[in-house]
């Protein structure tokens, strides 16, 4: 088990130029993706993501991990992989990609596998499914625990806060599908940043 | 062609347009997989496909490992490496190279702009998709409270790691199965 220090004595906010300085080995990346994969219980990827190697271990910043859950979400494909890809891009270009990607997932692979080989020694009983329920609860604090976290700070949040609430109002509550609600809101919410840009 | 080639190049014919067309993830790609391999192909049984949820549930890891599983029933070994490659190799090219071009404009002043456009939007997704996994978790309410419970620990509590957390939950819930 990899052991989990941020990069020196850097603080996060300089995380483009600690890369520069330190750059993370392939086999580090290619470890902690496949530790963050054997222990990502709960199906959520991109907020155990956030947990193992944004808090933890600093390699990228809150906002590389934002920008890189609107991208993820956007483009085709599943997004907790799609987040691994472009986390393991910016750590260490298309190695650091292909690293990250094959961590994350050749644990799981095996396990699944395993799991179905026993499939029929396991009794699929009340206590397995209550299990099964109550790591879908924690995963489920997880993810909104991640979320709230990471709601806008700072002087001058109230724009960036309604665009949350209604990101979370349109696709969370009424369910409207994703990609238009984004389009709609993301010149809207840009807008808004480079205005607060020109302020500053 | 002998069989065992025809279902793998069948399997990478129904899963490398899931991957480039599933625009919206996991969910989407469930119900989509499920026609494939129940109605269409017949990989699997209904009552299979269902079974092999519950597997990657418990499993960790992407919830689309599914994919493997259904590889691995419509073809053994082979198949399930197929299925996996061919599901999520083709959008990690695509995001691969998006995110590289994206890069490239590191610095300047709308790339940082869109940047932090972008980080409430992308903050809003993460809640949304929360509350996505809790409509759709058969637990009901138990699941709803003990969701929240452990969204006020991780916040309050930042110290505590996750897997602890999961652990717990799975005890206590795997203890009200028992009663």
């Amino acid at each position: 088990m990899p052991k989990e220090v941020p990069l020196g004595a850097v603080t996060v906010e300089t995380g483009g130029a600690v890369r520069e300085r330190h750059p993370i080995g392939l086999a580090a990346i290619l470890a902690a993706f496949f530790w963050l994969g054997v222990t990502s219980f709960g199906g959520n990827t991109a907020a155990w993501l956030y947990y193992r190697i944004v808090q933890r271990r600093h390699w990228i910043t809150d906002a590389e991990f934002l920008s890189g859950v609107a991208l993820s979400r956007i483009m085709p494909g599943p997004g907790g992989v799609n987040l691994t890809v472009q986390t393991g891009q910016r750590l260490r270009g298309g190695a650091g990609a292909a690293a990250a990607v094959v961590g994350l997932l050749s644990g799981p692979l095996v396990i699944v596998l395993g799991l179905s080989e026993a499939y029929t020694r396991i009794r699929w009983g009340p206590v397995v499914h209550g299990v099964l329920d109550g790591i879908a609860a924690a995963a489920i604090g997880l993810t909104f625990a991640t979320g709230l976290k990471l709601l806008p700070s700072g002087s001058a949040r109230l724009g960036p806060l309604a665009v949350t609430l209604a990101t979370v109002l349109c696709v969370g509550v009424l369910r409207w599908p994703m990609l238009p609600v984004v389009l709609c809101l993301a010149p809207v919410s840009i807008g808004l940043a480079l205005a607060r840009g020109r302020n500053a | 062609m002998p069989d065992d080639f025809r279902t793998l190049l069948t399997l990478v014919l129904v899963f490398v347009p899931l991957s480039l067309l599933s625009i919206g993830g996991g969910a989407s790609l469930l119900a989509d997989m499920e026609h494939q391999s129940v109605t269409v192909h017949g990989w699997t049984t209904a009552r299979e496909f269902a079974d092999l949820f519950a597997i990657s549930r418990a499993a960790p890891g992407p919830g689309t490992m599914l994919s493997t599983l259904i590889g691995w029933k419509a073809a053994g070994w082979a198949g399930a490496l197929t299925a996996t490659v061919a599901l999520y190799l083709p959008s990690s090219l695509l995001v691969y190279g998006a995110a590289r071009l994206w890069g490239r404009w590191r610095g300047s002043v709308w790339h940082a702009a869109v940047e932090r456009g972008l980080a409430p939007i992308a903050a809003g997704l993460v809640l949304s998709g929360g509350i996505a996994v809790l409509r759709v978790s058969p637990g009901g309410a138990a699941v709803w409270l003990a969701a929240v419970a452990a969204t006020v620990l991780l916040l309050r509590w930042s110290q505590l790691h996750p897997l602890a957390l999961f652990a717990i939950g799975g005890a206590l819930f795997g203890l009200a199965g028992l009663w």
